[in-house]
């Protein structure tokens, strides 16, 4: 073998190495060149025949380019191997995905989890009670005896076996009352039951009962939570507005509006021009309730109200019949798929 | 209530136009629901011009007339055919309209000729008295518009919510009174000629029977009445609040309770026999008929006004038919009374009457305004009934009214509100309410006699921030030891399902709790399940709302009715609710879990096809994962006995010993019966004995480490009998304690050619390893080759 011959193998690799394009042509160069038989490895092998001096020159400048070219070919590996892999294949990336099936809660309780929420980070905790009531949780402890024409309010439904179906969260606060002794804060979701059917009212609807009884809690107290609420339900500019009104379980009693949520409070026919929403209704405990449940008038306050779970539902989401909800078609219910 | 703001103006000095009145109302408590005038509400009535005037053969008493409303021309029959003349503007109420005394207008056709409307008299367009001629307009009048436009007829009225406890409000008197009380305007209170005091001896005889029923009772005789139509101005106000005319006795009576909130009954002194007028308690069976036109049989609970002889009028609520005034009635007694609330509540609610009357007195009306509604409704038939004797005014009243005083501590007003609104302001305030006297650091305060509603101290403090103004009244947020309690298993336990299951695809609905009991019998339940025996309503909306739901299953198929009505086949549903049962003292109420598969779902994107029906391994799956991610171990045995599923396609669901619900699919019968499309699969679980196993059952978590060893596997697949269930492989193969096996896994389950009919192929993967060593070929082998000599022998299965 000769420089001049060694000189060529290196012209040639060299030509060789800049015409590779892809990956198999590395390949078959690889072999051609470094293989067991490649043309490097037999020359490499072939300089055991020649004298000591020549072997020593020639075999540095072959392993010099043996080197050259391993390093070459495994970075020009590397570069053809990222470009193999940003090459574009036959996949419609805009084909759908293969989605799971994901399902969703009923609006309701979606707005009835919000609402606890709200008052769980007040300390407020979360109980129930019977939907089957008797006359006397559901009116008479609450200061609404047979001759009351506040019956009037709240039409109910009975059951031939002479309960009723609760017309309101408000039992609770009477069977909470007579578990425990205060301070007491307790929130009650629940349904509730009236014979009332057309686009607002449902025979059977959700409220929400919240009832705070401590030694000093006020009216100006009653104002703070529920604008607290007003403004986490529907949004820091909700403007609230408090108007006395009457119901036999509290007194002073209240009811409290929002600026409208449709129009802003410019007036539009869901707050009919007022730009106020009537969204609840509050008090004081009565005293006649904290007597039906033995508490000391002197020793204890309190504050209780209830909110109608669907109005602030429809509220929230521009709903306008409430028969949507109980109808739950799929369409309707896959529009709150949200978190 | 329904308040004109001119007859308001009449008692109180009115400084702000109806909107900021409604406005000022709506904020001291009494919500103004609507202002709406009632002219506009009669409807079109506009002025036309007539154009042309014909006179016909076949019509005597009738002119045709060609009317013009500046758009369009109309054909209008008249009988004043005296008056109208070819471009006359009239006022032309059109067909859809009312006249003021509540005619409704129509087309009307007369032997072919067509009316498109009818003019008006002044009476009728209810402007003025007159009646004889028609209302018509000067030259310069615009065309079509409405007559009250061009008259400049405004009658604003506030449709006033009053709560159940201002019984005070129910009258425009009251309204004014309320107004003077929020804002201080100038009031006018009723005032009568001393002279209405005074009358001739009553020939007759009143008695209380009862006073703690009737309080107090005022008769007046007035003799030689003249019965006839009420003047204008009367009927114009019945008109503004929506009320119908009826003769002048009767309307002036309405007008005063409209007025001054006193209801009064008249009666025809004729018919009360002896002259004798008696408060009394009815007799048990006496029967009475009511003006309404029917007998009512009266309870000895019920309160009557009577003669000697019988029950003529259900006092307070509703007169009598045969005791009433008629156009024959010549003498008229007149009652003013104050009857027990709660007995009028009581006897109205017994016999599901209101009146106008009755809605008074159950709320309270005034103990002295009794006398005074008297004296009005003299002043009123002086000049509209023209009685030739006046009575004297008998009034009866055992115990005359006597105020309680209400005590309200100074210091209690700031410690409820929470805020001190000052002395001077809370002094002045109660000052208003009625007679106030301070005795240290108490105030005595005796209302108005009106003001039946202020009992109790914080009556006054309600007031007392009312009239300051809800508003002005700063927020706080309350201040107070902290309590807290760990929540509720059954919260948590239901709010776990519910994230759980909505993560799996399920959509939560929530149906009604009342149920048609038609769906219970759908289910063919054995006739002695409970569930056959609901809970019923005894005033249901509806037969098909009308027991209380003892099972999930009837919500879930309705709610899969409505939505394959509506283009929705395929559901996966879920409700969380409760299942109610009769027991001693209301209701055994019971949390259940429904589940719903319908139809088809897809697997993977829609575009690869892959639509598949539900089927009971997709129940199945969803409560394995449901349970396992609960933590509970459940058992699953086939099959139920629900007699809705399909035998072969149903299990029960077992914690230990105890059933906590079934899972299936349903009978295409009963599916057939409620017109739906299968397959539907459901589940039923009872959350009690869930949440009962779920704090029996130890939430002991085991934890797995990284393997140190690794592990290896063999596969068996052999030809078995189908009889055999893959449940009895399982446990025989637990039971072999096989040493080192880690898991088994059935792989693959094929069934058809080649394999003999009556067999199946089962493919089970067995995964060995070693905690403290790995594991040799050899041992492994051996191992394996025992296993399935074990199973193939157990089974009389073999190699495939």
């Amino acid at each position: 073998m000769a420089v001049a011959s060694i000189k060529e193998i290196k012209q040639k690799a060299l030509e060789e190495l800049k015409a590779i394009s892809d990956l198999s042509q590395l390949s078959e160069y690889r072999v051609k060149y470094l293989g067991k038989k490649g043309v490097i490895t037999l020359a490499l092998k072939a300089l055991k025949d020649l004298p000591p001096e020549e072997r020593r020159i020639l075999g540095a400048e072959l392993n010099e380019l043996k080197d050259f070219l391993e390093e070459r070919l495994d970075s020009l590996k590397r570069e053809l191997l990222l470009a193999e892999e940003d090459r574009l294949t036959d996949f419609d990336i805009t084909l759908p995905g293969r989605r799971p099936e994901i399902g969703t809660l009923h609006p309701l309780t979606k707005t009835i989890r919000e609402i606890c929420d709200i008052f769980l980070r007040l300390g407020f905790e979360i109980v129930s009670g019977p939907e089957v009531e008797s006359d006397y949780y559901n009116f008479t402890a609450l200061n609404i005896p047979e001759w009351h024409p506040a019956r009037d309010m709240q039409a109910t439904f009975y059951l031939e076996n002479g309960a009723l179906l609760r017309t309101h969260t408000s039992p609770i606060q009477i069977r909470t009352m007579l578990q425990r002794t205060p301070p007491i804060r307790i929130i009650a979701p629940g349904k509730v039951y009236r014979c009332d059917a057309d686009v607002r009212h449902s025979p059977m609807f959700h409220q929400i009962e919240g009832l705070m009884v401590d030694s000093d809690v006020s009216f100006a107290d009653l104002k703070g939570i529920l604008t607290y609420f007003a403004k986490e339900t529907f949004g820091e500019r909700t403007k609230v507005r408090f108007r006395p009104s009457y119901f036999p379980f509290t007194e002073p009693s209240l009811e409290m509006d929002i600026s409208c949520v449709i129009c802003d409070g410019e007036g539009c026919r869901v707050c009919s021009n007022t730009g106020w929403i009537e969204i609840l209704g509050a008090g004081m405990v009565h005293p006649e309730v904290f007597r039906a449940v033995n508490y000391d008038t002197e020793k204890w306050q309190g504050f209780a109200f209830g909110l109608g779970v669907e109005r602030i539902t429809m509220l929230k989401y521009g709903i306008d019949d409430i028969r949507l909800f109980y109808d739950n078609h799929l369409y309707f219910l896959d529009s709150f798929k949200t978190l | 209530m329904k308040v004109p703001i001119s007859w308001l103006r009449e008692f109180v000095d009115i400084k702000a136009d109806p909107a900021e009145v409604a406005q000022i109302l709506t904020l001291a408590g009494h919500e103004v629901e609507e202002i709406f005038d009632p002219y506009q509400n009669l409807g079109e009535i506009v002025t036309v011009k007539i154009l042309e005037i014909f006179k016909t053969e076949d019509l005597q008493e009738v002119v045709v007339c060609k009317v013009t409303d500046g758009k369009n021309t109309f054909e209008v029959l008249t009988t004043a055919k005296e008056q109208v003349r070819p471009g006359l503007i009239v006022a032309l109420a059109k067909p859809g309209s009312l006249t003021f005394d509540h005619e409704k207008i129509e087309v009307k056709t007369v032997k072919g000729y067509r009316s498109e409307g009818m003019f008006l008299s002044p009476f009728e367009a209810g402007v003025s008295p007159e009646k004889d001629r028609l209302l018509a307009f000067s030259d310069e009048v615009e065309l079509g518009l409405s007559i009250y436009k061009i008259l400049n007829i405004s009658e604003p009225v506030l449709d006033i919510a009053i709560t159940p406890n201002r019984g005070d409000l129910l009258s425009i008197w009251g309204i004014a009174r309320e107004l003077n009380l929020i804002t201080d305007w100038e009031l006018r209170p009723p005032v009568f000629p001393e002279d209405l005091k005074e009358g001739e001896p009553f020939s007759g005889k009143i008695e209380i029977w009862d006073s703690t029923s009737c309080f107090r009772y005022i008769g007046r005789l007035f003799k030689g009445i003249t019965v006839k139509e009420s003047p204008f101005e009367i009927r114009r106000r019945l008109f503004l609040v929506g009320q119908r005319p009826i003769n002048n006795i009767v309307d002036i009576t309405n007008y005063v309770l409209l007025e001054l909130g006193q209801p009064l009954h008249a009666f025809d002194w004729a018919k009360i026999a002896g002259s004798h007028v008696i408060i009394r308690k009815a007799k048990r069976g006496e029967t009475l008929l009511l003006l309404d036109g029917n007998w009512r049989t009266l309870s000895e609970e019920d309160l009557v006004i009577a003669d000697k002889e019988k029950a003529l009028v259900l006092a307070g609520i509703m007169g009598g038919e045969e005791s009433g005034v008629t156009e024959n009635t010549w003498d008229v007694f007149l009652e003013s009374a104050w009857f027990n609330p709660k007995s009028i509540r009581l006897t109205g609610q017994r016999h599901r009457i209101t009146t106008e009357s009755s809605y008074r007195f159950e709320r309270g009306v005034d103990p002295n305004g009794v006398f005074l509604a008297v004296l009005r409704a003299t002043d009123l038939f002086v000049r509209f009934a023209e009685p030739k004797e006046i009575s004297q005014i008998v009034d009866v009243y055992p115990q005359p009214y006597v105020p309680n005083p209400i005590e309200l501590p100074v210091k209690k007003v700031s410690k409820v509100i929470g805020f001190d609104i000052g002395e001077e302001r809370v002094e002045a305030t109660l000052k208003k309410l009625g007679n106030l006297v301070r005795e240290g650091d108490t105030f005595k305060l005796i209302p108005h006699s009106f003001r039946q509603d202020l009992r109790i101290p914080e009556d006054l403090i309600e007031e007392l921030a009312r009239l300051y103004g809800y508003d002005q009244i700063p927020s706080k947020m309350p201040f107070g030891e902290l309590t807290s309690r760990a929540p509720q298993r059954e919260f948590v336990l239901k709010d776990k399902i519910k994230e759980i299951l909505t993560g799996l695809g399920f959509y939560e609905v929530i149906t009604y709790s009342f149920i048609n009991p038609e769906y219970l019998s759908k289910l063919s339940l054995a006739p002695e399940d409970r569930r056959l025996i609901p809970l019923k309503l005894s005033n249901p909306i509806s037969s098909s709302l009308s027991v209380l739901r003892t099972s999930l299953v009837p919500g879930l198929l309705e709610v899969a009715k409505f939505n394959s009505h509506r283009e929705v086949e395929d559901l996966k549903i879920f409700e969380i609710g409760k299942v109610f049962f009769p027991q001693s003292e209301l209701a055994e109420e019971r949390e259940a879990l429904g589940l719903m598969l319908k139809g088809h779902h897809l697997e993977g994107a829609p575009w690869e096809g892959k639509r598949r029906q539900f089927d009971l391994y997709d129940l199945k799956g969803f409560i394995e994962a449901l349970f396992s991610l609960l933590r509970l171990s459940v058992e699953i045995k086939p099959f139920s006995r629900e007699p809705f599923l399909k035998k072969g396609l149903s299990f029960d669901l077992y914690v230990g010993e105890t059933r906590i619900g079934y899972a299936g699919e349903i009978k295409r019968l009963i599916l057939e019966e409620l017109d739906l499309k299968g397959p539907i699969l459901i589940a039923e679980l009872d959350l009690e004995l869930v949440s009962q196993a779920k704090s029996q059952q130890l939430e002991d978590i085991a934890i797995k480490k990284p393997p140190k060893f690794p592990s290896t596997f063999r596969d068996i697949t052999f030809i078995i009998s189908k009889v055999v269930t893959y449940a009895e492989i399982k446990a025989y193969i637990d039971s072999l304690e096989i040493p080192f096996l880690e898991r088994v896994e059935l792989f693959a389950l094929y069934e058809g050619e080649p394999i003999p009919p009556g067999e199946k192929s089962l493919s089970l993967r067995f995964w060995y390893r070693g905690e403290e060593r790995t594991l040799t070929d050899e041992e492994v082998e051996e191992l394996h080759r025992r296993v399935a000599k074990e199973l193939f022998e157990k089974f009389g299965a073999r190699p495939r």
